[in-house]
């Protein structure tokens, strides 16, 4: 009981202290931490049925752009854009899904990423609508029943109200029934058949979901940056949110939040040796992987076992 | 219409040879340790900087240039593959990670030592041929004599050493391959080495005619997946139909539109192959 308290204390602290220190700065880089969390999140769904997939910084582009366009070119309600944006990613997953899904093992993994650089591509060379490499100017603020949202800080606990959501949905997939359906897939296909799942419908239904989820951050982040470039939405964002849950740990939710606070303010921090960021990055998941497989929440748990 | 046409299959055969060169080491390496290696466009870039440093700094010729590159490329991929690959056997997810991780890594030493800027050497060869309607730049048809000549000294070697037949053996079932005496880490460390110079061999034929640049390996990579996934994965004709096939549906869209537009009909092309049969042209049936 204590010990709860006391992580909902931290917890609290951890999302309330950029607010409280106020700066411009930090409230930018919280909103990233949370925009961040939610996409490694997404990603980790696809982590647990075992699916490596290399396409979610593009489902990020593509529900970032639409609702970008649908707000600029439409003058559709931003609400009603970030849904619209949402259900399209949703059934590209599940139209992509479909072909990509048949086949176990690594023909996913490959054809998702050829399916991302694609989409990068027609970013950046269709330049009448999606303004290539020079980015798209001029999307407009979120808002909602007449009311603009332009104070950072409201936008930063908007999106920890997107995190803590995406968070406690999938919290509840893994503790309930439709988990361990997800489980018994990764784990023992053929017995899990026997017993009645479908595992391809499943699978193209998990991935539904978490391009979703996707989709919905890349919304949250066209808002926040207002500006869009394809360079954000690469193959590299991809293997950011792989990295947030190798380095905070694939088996539980929370495995990936840390990782997004780990991660992204990373290159803030590591300013001064430029140079060798991205190495060290390389690194350290490497580190991570052979050595901490089960990443930071591993390492906890473990450290807890041992001092019981 | 009938030069276009002869100019398209031959531009298409041309890239068709460097791209079967890229894909082969890639799902040699597949076959052989059911392993992804997501460097495997990292070693085409070390393949590349390799020539960069010999060949345009320190002036050797071409020719021994490629071949130092080949010596790079095998020496690195056989360190990666001992000190990193063997442990992650048998472990798709984490082996494919790790992969990912090595070429950050790899891509970053780049940086640090070569800088960001977009390099490029002379051209060893310069000219063309004409033959009948088409014109054939010199570079590239350098490129694909190259290519065939590394192609051939595979398919000897895997057709007729004992090493060759004893990495096939293990490719088709790694347990009775040791039965019979197969040491499959021994076949593991070859099969690595080979598909690193294979990827090194073609980053240094294609070091003239593109920029040598440290992010240089994503385009050649994504081309092998594509080439792979459509001739059937960890099957070497299988690569070579692939490679072919890529190369002239490459080359028709980018005459006739341009290269987006011809890698977006690639992959659409790669999409219908796979939902008519998943496991791709030659690849073998699940």
């Amino acid at each position: 009981m204590i010990k709860h308290f006391a992580i909902g204390i931290v917890t609290l602290a951890v999302i309330l202290s950029p607010w409280v220190t106020g700066g411009k700065y930090e409230l930018h880089i919280a909103t990233m931490v949370a925009i961040m969390g939610m996409l490694a999140l997404s990603m980790n769904l696809m982590l647990r049925i075992g699916q490596l997939s290399m396409a979610h910084g593009a489902f990020m582009g593509l529900g970032a752009y639409t609702t970008a366009l649908l707000c600029m070119k439409l003058n559709m309600p931003p609400v009603l854009a970030i849904v619209i944006a949402g259900l399209m990613v949703g059934l590209i997953a599940i139209v992509l899904g479909t072909i990509f899904l048949r086949i176990k093992g690594i023909y996913f993994v490959l054809l998702t990423y050829a399916f991302g650089e694609i989409i990068n591509l027609i970013f950046q060379e269709w330049v009448s609508l999606f303004g290539g490499n020079n980015g798209l100017y001029g999307v407009p603020k979120l808002s909602a029943f007449g009311y603009r949202l332009t104070d950072p800080g409201t936008y930063y606990l908007l999106t920890v109200v997107f995190v803590a959501a995406t968070y406690l949905l999938i919290r509840k997939i893994f503790r309930s029934n439709i988990g361990a359906i997800l489980d018994s897939l990764e784990q023992d296909e053929p017995l899990s058949q026997s017993l009645g799942v479908n595992p391809l419908s499943w699978r193209i239904g998990v991935f539904a979901v978490s391009a979703m989820l996707a989709s919905v951050a890349g919304s949250l982040y066209a808002f926040k940056i207002g500006f869009l470039s394809p360079q954000a939405f690469s193959f590299s964002l991809s293997v950011d949110l792989v990295v947030m849950n190798v380095v905070g740990g694939a088996l539980s939710p929370i495995g990936p939040l840390l990782g997004a606070l780990i991660i992204v303010p990373l290159p803030e921090l590591l300013r001064s040796v430029k140079d060798y960021q991205l190495l060290c990055y390389g690194v350290v998941l490497l580190v991570f992987l052979v050595f901490f497989r089960d990443g930071l929440m591993g390492l906890i748990k473990k450290t807890q076992k041992a001092a019981i | 219409m009938i030069p276009l046409i002869e100019q398209i299959i031959v531009n298409g055969l041309l890239s068709g040879f460097a791209y079967i060169v890229m894909a082969l080491g890639f799902t040699l390496i597949f076959g052989i340790m059911r392993m992804v290696n997501f460097a495997h466009g990292e070693l085409y870039m070390i393949g590349a900087f390799t020539v960069l440093v010999f060949y345009g700094v320190l002036k050797l010729d071409f020719i021994t240039s490629v071949i130092l590159a080949i010596a790079v490329a095998v020496i690195v991929g056989a360190l990666i593959e001992r000190l990193l690959f063997r442990r992650f056997v048998g472990m798709e997810l984490g082996g494919m990670i790790m992969s990912l991780a090595l070429s950050i890594i790899l891509q970053s030493l780049a940086l640090i030592i070569f800088g960001p800027a977009e390099r490029s050497v002379d051209r060893p060869f310069t000219g063309v041929w004409a033959i009948h309607h088409a014109v054939i730049a010199i570079d590239r048809a350098v490129v694909a004599m190259g290519s065939l000549i590394i192609l051939a000294a595979f398919y000897t070697f895997l057709r007729y050493t004992r090493t060759g037949l004893a990495m096939q053996a293990v490719a088709q079932d790694r347990d009775t391959a040791g039965l019979m005496g197969v040491e499959s880490n021994s076949i593991y460390l070859i099969a690595f080495a080979i598909g690193s110079g294979l990827a090194g061999v073609a980053g240094a034929l294609m070091a003239p005619i593109y920029t040598i640049s440290p992010y240089m390996g994503h385009l050649p990579l994504l081309k092998a997946f594509v080439v792979v996934i459509l001739g059937g994965l960890g099957s070497v004709p299988g690569a070579v139909l692939g490679g072919l096939i890529i190369g002239l549906v490459e080359s028709a869209f980018a005459t006739l539109f341009n290269s987006t537009i011809a890698l977006i009909a690639s992959f659409v092309i790669v999409l219908l192959i796979i939902i008519v049969r998943p496991s791709g042209l030659l690849g073998k049936r699940q």
